[in-house]
């Protein structure tokens, strides 16, 4: 069928809307625009005038369609133009300038490693303990089942406040506190300051600072143990890392061993760091004392545990290539900006 | 722990190669801090270049007086000629040679050279050149009857690999070569020689003169009495084995005391004889008063505690940790008392922890030596002097208190894998057991004497036989069935504040928990500080944060804000301290930038918080408390500028702290937000202003904010403008245009009332 133009009320509403859409993608500027909303939508254009025409509802149906068509065009093409207007503005814009500084302080590395602990353990279901710094000797020492003549109990390596008061020397005195205080199960972990009479020097300070972990429940193993040092160490230092254990003495646990991870630097191969052993001493571990459980009141037929603590300060300094665990203490900002 | 492999060698075969045995005992017994080669170095045939010689003729050196030219047969045929500066051998001596090329332990090389116009073709060895001893009077000369040209090796111990082993506390028969060889057979399953040392038969019945007032300080006394002792030096093997645990060489019989040590563990001592009164022997306590010059010459004043060897007279030795001076053994001696004795663990380690004097022997009294080795250690110790001091040996005695019995302990195998974690099979079990030396009689297990104070238990029988196989043990995580993990409130809330003060721009600081002083005079005080600067514990976190923020201007750094979370310690006069964590500030910038802080971290606690001008705060500053804690204006003069300190108690704040945020309607019913400035006197503060309209206005005055102080001329001298944002809003509705302005005109009417507050317009 051919195509004829439509006349309503005398005008021919398609060429005249075909006109107004041209126009409208033809203003370039916002003025522009508004001329031609004037000239087509304006009160004396055709279209106005031929609304005021109208005698029929057909007539009026159809060209008020037109006229809102019109209205959307001429508002779209609005908004497109003053977007770009403001587009232009930022023409001036530098973007390679520095961006408005903002104050942001930081943790202390220390505290970020201590919440990494904290959350690895929170990840294996232990609560986390906090524990007095100023103990007694009793619960530094003798609940820990520690001989009468154990070097550390010595003046000479423990701060004492009197006879029977200490700074407390491992993180070891939470594990009774809360022995104490509740029945097993127990998954806990302890961390905080320790204190040792160690001079300062690059390699030790006198506060620093320890984790302990206790779990106490039935039928604990050293399988239990090896296998919480090896998830341990996966999340603290990667997937590829062992573990392994060695035999040591703590008077608070039997049978007691030390730990090893494989060596950072060297993967395992054996180099300086790690004396050509391809191990990195860890810390200290052990199935809990069946005389530490009578010192605290749980029965040892019941119930077995494993314990393990490690030093953070020297970790933390061994991640951090940090010279001298010293500037742990030092706060300059210098240094705490870095992390 | 030094133990030469040589040594180690005479008491059981090993069957691995030295690093492979120190990887094994790290696992099973006890660290290894390495391995030393001593001596003359086994490589590129080196040790070949050492030869037995014979010396052919030996003369005065043409062009030297102090020199001998020698001629040497070292099994070649042609003998060589060798320049030597030594004069204690002549023709027909057997002495030690190193040829040309030869490295000597020290690094040097030889070459033949000529010495004042004569070719020395080679050196004579003295006995320090090869670090068998320290003698460089005058070189080796061996016993006749040895072939010349025989390795040198195969007649001294020239060269020795060194195993440098760490032991453990609980583990006091590891410090003895014999009790290393006892690990090593059961690591390998390999037969132990019996214990070195049996008796020569007797030269007399004299009688030894022993008694022990002490037995609970002294358990064992083994006396042995020994006459027509020649001091002397030490053969080299026993000076070269001496050398190579780390001792130093002295004389035959002090020599032969250390030697039984190191090989059984039981320190010995030796008397001259003839310098003990009476030439008897007590073992008892110190008297009143008592002193004693001990070997090191040091006077020591002793006190009723300490265990004294005595004669009949005086203190001759301070028991188990040091002889004394006027006893010792020298080379006039010709009787000597040999002491072969057991003394008490926390006698010797109380006495030797006064008097800061630790020995080879009270480290190895303080770990507890068996009683029973003391009588193999006489018998060793016998063996020796007779043999190589000429000795007679006269007399003995062995007085003896109640010595511990062997433990009985009832043992399960079931246990031992239960403890491991896996199948450790009951055979291997017996085995390893056995080769400790504990016998085995169905569930019972009789520990040898010399575990026996560690060994009581049936979980202390378990290590003996896991730590063999802890390489073994397969990694698994508890079976859980209750618990789980969760930060405490406590804990929650010092992480906000932690991260709540990073994002106001402070970085963490840690300082020590110990100060040269404190200002609470009741804080907490090291008995025995290690220096001044650590000697009272922190009731504060500011003269801390003080410290570091100076640190910081010193090095030039801007914008110094820092903070600390950790215990401060409140004397109680009980026992022990208030333990609080405390969370502390200081910042560049003055009072109100710390307040603003303050401010923060309660609001970042959601918890409302009300300032109280305070006088009583440190350093003597203004500032303000809070129900918690303190902010104030900081001059420190060696600061320089403003700043401002906080501190707050983060206790109190997380009990104080909501569990949860109740929210409150602030949208359905408007704000109406309207500016006020009153002029007021210099004197009135701010938050009285405040705290009045509040008063006035009631709960509809939602918030009232200073924002704004202005001096000036307006506002004539003495007084000042303060103005306030001020926002009115009801919960029930929202406020017309007249409710608005009825509780302004209250506020303003109760201001100018209350402090003559001018409404500004």
């Amino acid at each position: 069928m051919a195509k004829r133009s439509v006349t309503v009320a005398a005008v021919d509403v398609e060429a005249l809307e075909r006109e107004a859409q041209g126009a409208v993608a033809a203003a370039s500027t916002r003025a522009a625009l508004d001329d031609a909303r004037v000239r087509y939508l304006g009160r004396k254009s055709e279209l106005k005038q031929a609304l005021r025409g109208v005698r029929d509802r057909e007539s009026g149906m159809a060209l008020n369609a037109v006229r809102e068509r019109l209205e959307a065009a001429f508002d779209a093409r609005d908004a497109e133009l003053e977007r770009a207007a403001l587009t232009r503005l930022d023409e001036s814009l530098d973007v390679t300038l520095p961006g408005t500084p903002l104050r942001r302080g930081r943790l202390h590395p220390l505290t970020r490693i201590i919440r990494q602990i904290e959350d690895i353990f929170l990840g294996l279901g232990y609560e986390i303990v906090d524990s007095r710094e100023v103990e007694t000797v009793w619960h530094n020492f003798d609940a820990l089942n520690q001989p009468l003549t154990h070097p550390s109990r010595s003046h000479r390596d423990t701060f004492y406040i009197d006879d029977q008061t200490l700074l407390r020397a491992h993180t070891s005195t939470g594990q009774i506190r809360v022995m104490e205080s509740r029945k097993p199960p127990i998954y806990i972990a302890s961390l905080g300051r320790v204190y040792r009479r160690d001079t300062p020097s690059p390699r030790s300070t006198p506060n620093f600072h320890q984790v302990e972990a206790l779990a106490v429940d039935r039928h604990i193993t050293l399988a239990d143990l090896k296998g919480t040092l090896l998830h341990f160490f996966h999340e603290m230092f990667g997937g590829d890392r062992d573990v392994r254990m060695r035999t040591s003495f703590f008077p608070f646990t039997e049978p007691s061993v030390e730990f090893d991870v494989t060596c950072f630097l060297c993967g395992g191969e054996g180099c300086v760091f790690c004396k050509h052993t391809g191990w990195f001493e860890m810390g200290g571990a052990g199935v809990v004392d069946p005389a530490v459980f009578e010192n605290v009141g749980i029965d040892p037929n019941e119930w077995t545990g494993f314990a393990w603590g490690l030093g953070i300060d020297r970790i933390a300094a061994q991640r951090h290539a940090i010279p001298d665990i010293r500037m742990f203490w030092e706060n300059d900002l210098r240094v705490l900006r870095q992390f | 722990m030094r133990v030469p492999m040589s040594w180690l060698r005479e008491y059981v075969e090993v069957p691995v190669t030295t690093a492979e045995l120190a990887q094994r005992l790290v696992i099973s017994s006890c660290e290894v801090d390495g391995i030393e080669r001593r001596g003359v170095a086994d490589v590129d045939g080196n040790l070949g270049l050492f030869r037995v010689g014979r010396v052919l003729d030996a003369a005065k050196h043409p062009n030297a007086d102090r020199l001998q030219l020698c001629h040497v047969d070292v099994g070649e045929g042609d003998a060589r000629q060798i320049v030597c500066g030594a004069w204690n051998f002549g023709a027909g001596a057997t002495v030690a040679v190193a040829l040309p090329g030869a490295v000597l332990p020290n690094g040097l090389q030889l070459d033949r050279r000529k010495v004042r116009g004569e070719t020395s073709d080679g050196i004579i060895l003295a006995e320090d050149e090869v670090d068998l001893g320290t003698d460089h009077t005058g070189i080796m000369v061996l016993e006749n009857g040895i072939e010349p040209g025989t390795p040198l090796a195969d007649v001294l111990p020239l060269t020795d690999e060194i195993l440098e082993l760490e032991t453990e506390h609980n583990r006091p028969d590891l410090l003895a070569v014999y009790g290393i060889a006892r690990e090593v057979a059961a690591l390998y399953d390999v037969e132990l020689a019996p214990p070195p040392g049996s008796d020569p038969p007797s030269d007399g019945d004299e009688r030894v003169d022993v008694r022990v007032d002490d037995l609970d300080g002294c358990p064992r006394y083994v006396g042995r009495l020994f006459r027509d002792v020649a001091i002397g030096v030490s053969p080299l093997w026993l000076k070269a084995r001496l050398l190579g645990a780390g001792m130093r060489p002295i004389s035959n019989v002090v020599d032969v005391t250390n030697y039984v040590m190191l090989a059984l563990g039981n320190p010995l001592h030796a008397f001259d004889f003839a310098t003990l009164a009476g030439g008897a022997v007590v073992v008892r306590r110190a008297h009143e008063g008592e002193r004693l010059r001990t070997l090191d010459g040091v006077d020591r004043a002793l006190e009723p505690y300490d265990l004294m060897i005595a004669d009949a007279e005086r203190s001759v030795a301070l028991a188990g940790i040091m002889g004394g001076e006027e006893t010792e053994i020298g080379e006039s001696t010709t009787a000597v008392l040999l002491e072969a004795a057991n003394f008490e663990p926390y006698t010797v380690f109380r006495t030797s922890e006064r008097l800061r004097l630790r020995t080879e022997g009270s480290t190895r009294w303080e770990k507890g030596v068996d009683p029973h080795v003391a009588e193999q250690a006489a018998k060793l110790a016998t063996e020796l002097i007779v043999q190589l001091a000429g000795a007679s040996w006269t007399g003995a005695t062995d007085v003896q208190g109640q010595l511990p019995e062997r433990p009985l302990v009832r043992f399960r195998h079931e246990r031992a894998s239960g403890v491991a974690g896996f199948q450790i099979g009951a055979g291997e079990q017996d085995e390893r057991l056995r080769r400790l030396g504990f016998e085995l009689d169905g569930e019972t297990v009789a520990v040898p004497t010399w575990r026996a104070r560690d060994v009581t238990r049936e979980i202390d029988v378990v290590e003996e036989v896991v730590r063999f196989r802890l390489d073994d043990v397969p990694p698994r995580l508890p079976e859980r069935r209750e618990m789980f993990g969760r930060l405490s409130k406590l804990q929650r809330v010092r992480r906000t504040i932690q991260d709540t003060l990073v994002g106001f721009g402070y970085f963490e600081a840690y300082t020590w928990s110990l100060l040269p002083e404190d200002a609470e005079p009741q804080a907490v005080r090291l008995e025995e500080p290690l220096s001044s600067e650590q000697a009272v514990l922190r009731t504060s976190l500011l003269d801390g944060l003080v410290a570091s923020a100076l640190r910081n201007v010193d090095a030039g750094n801007e914008d110094v804000a820092l903070f600390e979370l950790a215990h401060v310690y409140l004397p109680t006069g009980a026992q022990l301290p208030d333990e609080h964590w405390h969370a502390g500030g200081i910042v560049q910038g003055g009072f109100l930038s710390a307040k603003g802080a303050v401010e923060g971290l309660y609001e970042a606690l959601s918890l409302r918080v009300a300032f109280e001008p305070a006088e009583d705060l440190p350093h003597g500053a203004r500032g303000a408390r809070t129900p918690e804690g303190w902010v104030l204006a900081l001059r420190e003069p060696q600061l320089g500028g403003e700043w401002g300190a906080f501190e707050l108690d983060v206790d109190a704040l997380a009990v104080r702290a909501p569990d949860v945020v109740v929210y409150e309607d602030v949208i359905t019913y408007p704000p109406v937000r309207q500016d006020l400035a009153f002029v007021v006197d210099e004197s009135v503060a701010a938050g009285d202003l405040v705290a009045a309209a509040a008063d006035a206005a009631g709960d509809e005055l939602r918030e009232m904010r200073a924002f704004d102080v202005y001096r000036g001329e307006q506002i004539g001298a003495g007084r000042k403008s303060i103005a306030f944002a001020v926002t009115f809003q009801s919960r029930e509705k929202t406020l017309t245009d007249e409710e608005a302005a009825e509780l302004r005109h209250r506020i303003v009417e109760r201001l100018r009332e209350a402090f003559g507050a001018e409404l500004r317009a």
